[in-house]
């Protein structure tokens, strides 16, 4: 790859030695120029500066439309109602915000550190190494380069996978080191072949150690491309969210991972935490441009090399003292039981309330780290890949799994003290009879949430489920991407049992789905659907009756409907993986969010069903968050209605159908 | 000079682990059946026959290619004029200008797919500027067109500052010599501008394409979870869905694919710049 030099993402320094020597030619060229007729010139300068100015616009606009949606007050990202700062509040607030900026600028700042020295003294190395050695390594190198991210990463998480490595802050740090080195090795060579060779040679015979002859001698004449290959690899590390994604692990997230897993949802502390980083790289690169220039105007025969590590240093040492200053967030506090420990959460995105963790955090001096997963099958997925967590809160048949296949511990029942405040409808269910592994934490059920302005009632009562093939509705529904519930309504249209594991019948209910998705043009969310059906976006919508609590607090037009066909009843508990690490402090929490006031403030928050029956009766009861609101509390009546049962067989088979259901929704557009 | 030469030791003995190790996992994954362990295992092909047996995974692949190769397209169309442009200011501007295109670049790439969210969405100032030309009312989020147009918006940048970097070095006493055989402007640019930035076209090309082909937070983001491109396909394999083996097989698809696209791109170019290769 000979011409690879070009390909670096970093264009500043390549631009300099361009232009140092061309410009006086320009000013040649600039002459002949003369000689064209001046309206003609004028005529396309004026359409090149238009271009220019357009493309500038289209750069800049969605970075200056966040930053000005971050000062919103209120909650939407299309309507501007009044300035505040709220946002940031929130952000500084958010243990996972602050903590992703922290893992971001660490990990970058410790990648480029230890990529420019390794690839440097590799670079130097190989360059006296045999011919098809260096061949070799070239194309090693490329493999980071020319394929495709998501190869790489996939790559790195096997290898971690394989090895038993925990995944963390240390492998998102090692791969991040991996996919760095090259670009500086890259960005070293050329300069390091420019060199006379005999240049150590000389050094030495003058009496120089090698030590002496490489950093007195070589390691100087090459600081450009050291400085630039330091910069490239910066850049890599901190825009990284591919590789990151894969390799990471025990909640452990950069501020990538973090856009990703909270863009589901409206929420404009992303737009204040983007400021900030908009202000802190443009700080950085206005300084890493502008110093060279001060400096060589102060004393203008200061040698080229310093003069380019300059602007570098000054913004290292800038991103370092915010580093610092945003470290500060993970100081603690006085003497508490759990002081210095921390609690590790797998929990569903938007699942807690707003104080609860704080207040945890408060009360016992320990640090809540909660990761947050889609499904119940991307948190399986996880823990029986060993990720280590204290406590999870799946559902109930991913429960039974769990517990059938050994993940889980037995709770120690001496120290719960939750089970008499569970209300009767959730305790005891049949994947965990005596409630020996798990704790209820919400439950509820499956509807259709729908736009009454919209929405006939009568179409709703007449065809249940199958509204969702009603052409009347077509390319106004959201289906739910859940294998579970997507086959849960057809099987239910069709009059089958939810926990069918008759082959025709599935057969049946992917039939039922293709056909939805192929004359429906559904839009398939997840978490999405909540705030898109609180703006009245569209008609109708799969959704869980805790979500449709809140769309319909927050839009008086919406309703929820439960189909005479039957639906599932289905709750999440909070259970304690066999290999936690910290148990004692998982029962504590356990027992912290059973309470009435942290199960208020997460059930009245998020509008989902408590399991504790005394903080159901005062939401739903007169003067509570869900007054009269039907969706939050569960229906009882029909014998239709089911609770999941695990079964791997069927398992496999709904994942690959849904897969496959969601491709064919993906090629019908 | 054999001495220094032993410093490349602790990296070759990295690399074997880090870079090369990894691929090798795949491939071994890609190539055994689900459920075995590293230390014991069944080598089959049931997983590349599975993808190719199913038009709907060849659906996705191939539409994965086109949309990179519309979105190679229109950054070509764009970039080419702007860098042009910029190559052509004054020595002040272009430092300028190389900037403003640059800082973007630093700007994390999720935050900046993220803001086009509320940009596209119903109600946003996009919808709002189209009503005011009477071209409003469809949906903008969701759609292909927002998916390519969040993958020009990320990989714009690449192509600009790669064409511009090959226009800056070229020697502009050519253009004079041209002019002064009595070429015209555009017989100038087509005849020696345009060939001479040819590497850098090609090399914003790969730039663009290869990101565009295997990105999959992009028509996440702006797609919504019904549209698939080959590294959603991927992504749900490995996170959702748990058959690391058939993902490996995916993986492993696309890796070749793409290098194979690779050599065929520097083929051209190495044929383009007389045999001597870029810069």
């Amino acid at each position: 790859m000979k011409h690879a030099k070009d390909q670096l993402p970093f264009p500043v320094f390549g631009r300099r030695d361009a232009r140092e020597n061309g410009s006086p030619k320009r000013e040649r060229e600039r002459a002949q120029e003369g000689q064209e007729s001046t309206v003609r010139r004028n005529g396309r300068r004026t359409a090149g500066t238009a271009l220019m100015a357009g493309m500038l616009v289209f750069f800049y606009l969605p970075i200056v439309y966040m930053v000005i949606f971050s000062f919103n007050d209120g909650k939407s990202l299309t309507n501007f109602t009044g300035f505040s700062l709220r946002w940031y509040k929130h952000m500084l607030e958010s243990h996972t915000m602050m903590e992703s900026l922290y893992t971001t600028f660490s990990v970058a700042l410790i990648a480029t550190a230890v990529s420019t020295v390794v690839g440097t003294i590799a670079a130097i190395g190989l360059s006296k190494s045999k011919k098809i050695v260096q061949d070799v390594m070239e194309q090693v190198n490329n493999l980071p380069m020319m394929n495709p991210e998501i190869v790489t990463a996939i790559g790195f998480m096997l290898l971690f996978i394989t090895f038993r490595v925990e995944k963390g802050y240390v492998t998102m740090l090692l791969a991040h080191i991996a996919f760095c080195i090259p670009y500086v090795m890259l960005s070293v060579m050329p300069k390091i072949r420019s060199l006379d060779p005999n240049l150590a040679d000389a050094a030495m015979d003058l009496g120089a150690t090698p030590y002496r002859a490489l950093t007195k001698v070589i390691v100087p004449q090459i600081m450009p491309g050291i400085v630039s290959g330091a910069l490239i690899a910066f850049t890599m590390s901190i825009d990284d969210f591919i590789i990151s994604y894969f390799v990471t692990g025990g909640g452990v997230k950069n501020l990538s991972i973090t856009v990703y897993t909270m863009s589901k949802r409206v929420n404009p502390s992303i737009n204040a935490i983007s400021t900030l980083v908009v202000v802190i790289i443009t700080l950085v690169l206005v300084l890493i441009n502008v110093a060279p220039v001060v400096m060589a105007k102060r004393q203008k025969k200061a040698e080229i090399s310093r003069r380019r590590l300059a602007g570098p240093a000054c913004a290292l040492a800038c991103v370092l003292v915010a580093v610092a200053v945003f470290a500060q967030f993970g100081g603690g506090g006085a003497s508490r039981p759990y002081e210095g420990q921390t609690l590790h959460i797998y929990n569903w995105g938007e699942y807690t309330g707003e104080h609860i963790l704080n207040d945890f955090e408060e009360k016992t001096g320990a640090t809540v780290v909660m990761e947050n997963f889609e499904s119940n099958e991307q948190m399986y997925i996880k823990v029986a890949n060993g990720e280590a967590y204290d406590i999870l809160v799946p559902s109930d048949y991913m429960i039974q799994r769990l517990i059938q296949e050994g993940y889980l511990q037995k709770l120690d029942q001496s120290k719960l003290t939750c089970l008499d405040k569970l209300t009767d409808a959730v305790r005891g269910l049949p994947y965990d009879p005596d409630n020996e592994y798990s704790i209820p934490y919400f439950w509820g059920t499956v509807g259709i949430v729908y736009d009454t302005t919209k929405v006939d009632r009568e179409d709703l009562e007449r065809e249940g489920f199958d509204i969702f093939r009603d052409q009347k509705y077509r390319g106004d529904i959201y289906l739910y991407d859940s294998e579970r519930d997507s086959f849960m309504m057809a099987l239910k249209a069709l009059g089958y049992s939810m926990n069918t594991d008759n082959m025709q019948e599935l057969e049946e209910a992917y039939a039922w789905l293709v056909d939805c998705v192929q004359t429906m043009e559904p839009e398939i969310v997840t978490d999405e659907i909540i705030d898109n059906m609180a703006q009245g976006r569209k008609a109708l919508g799969l959704i869980y009756s805790g979500d449709a609590c809140y769309v319909i607090s927050e839009n008086e037009d919406m309703g929820y409907y439960l189909p005479e066909s039957g639906t599932n009843i289905w709750s999440d508990a909070m259970v304690i993986p066999a290999n936690a690490k910290n148990p004692e402090l998982a029962h504590e929490f356990i027992n912290f969010a059973s309470d009435y006031e942290g199960a208020y403030d997460n059930s009245s928050f998020v509008g989902y069903t408590s399991a504790n029956e005394e903080v159901m009766d005062a939401l739903y009861g007169a003067g509570g968050d869900y007054e009269g609101i039907d969706a939050y509390v569960p229906r009882s009546d029909n014998p239709k209605d089911e609770v999941f049962d695990y079964n791997e067989d069927t398992r496999k088979v709904i994942a690959n159908l849904w897969s496959k259901v969601k491709i064919v929704a993906s090629n019908a557009e | 000079m054999k001495r220094f030469s032993q410093l490349a030791l602790p990296y070759i003995a990295w690399a074997v682990m880090m870079l090369i190790l990894p691929m090798g996992l795949i491939a071994l994954y890609s190539f055994t059946e689900q459920g075995n362990t590293i230390i014991s295992f069944t080598i089959t092909l049931e997983h590349y026959a599975r993808f190719f047996t199913d038009p709907d995974f060849l659906i996705v692949l191939w539409r994965s290619f086109l949309i990179a190769a519309k979105t190679t397209v229109v950054c070509l169309l764009l970039g080419y004029p702007v860098a042009y442009f910029i190559s052509r200011s004054s020595e002040k501007t272009q430092n300028l200008l190389v900037l403003a295109i640059t800082i973007p670049m630093w700007i994390n790439m999720l935050v900046r797919t993220y803001a086009w969210i509320g940009l596209l969405s119903e109600g946003g100032l996009i919808q709002r500027l189209l009503g005011l030309f009477g071209l409003g009312g469809g949906e903008l989020l969701y759609t292909e067109g927002a998916v390519m147009l969040g993958m020009v918006y990320n990989f714009l940048p690449f192509m600009v500052l790669q064409i511009n970097t090959s226009l800056c070095k070229m020697d502009h006493s050519l253009l004079e010599a041209s002019a002064d055989l009595g070429a015209n402007p555009r017989q100038t640019f087509l005849r020696v501008t345009l060939p001479m930035s040819l590497p850098g076209v090609i090399n914003g090309i790969t730039l663009v394409f290869l990101p565009a082909v295997s990105s999959f937070f992009i028509p996440k983001l702006l797609g919504g979870g019904q549209y698939f491109l080959i590294g959603n396909l991927i992504e749900n394999q490995f996170i959702t869905v748990g058959e690391w083996n058939f993902g490996s097989a995916i993986s492993m698809i696309m890796a070749v694919i793409m290098m194979l696209l690779m050599m065929a791109v520097r083929r051209i170019e190495v044929r383009n710049s007389g045999g001597k290769g870029g810069a």
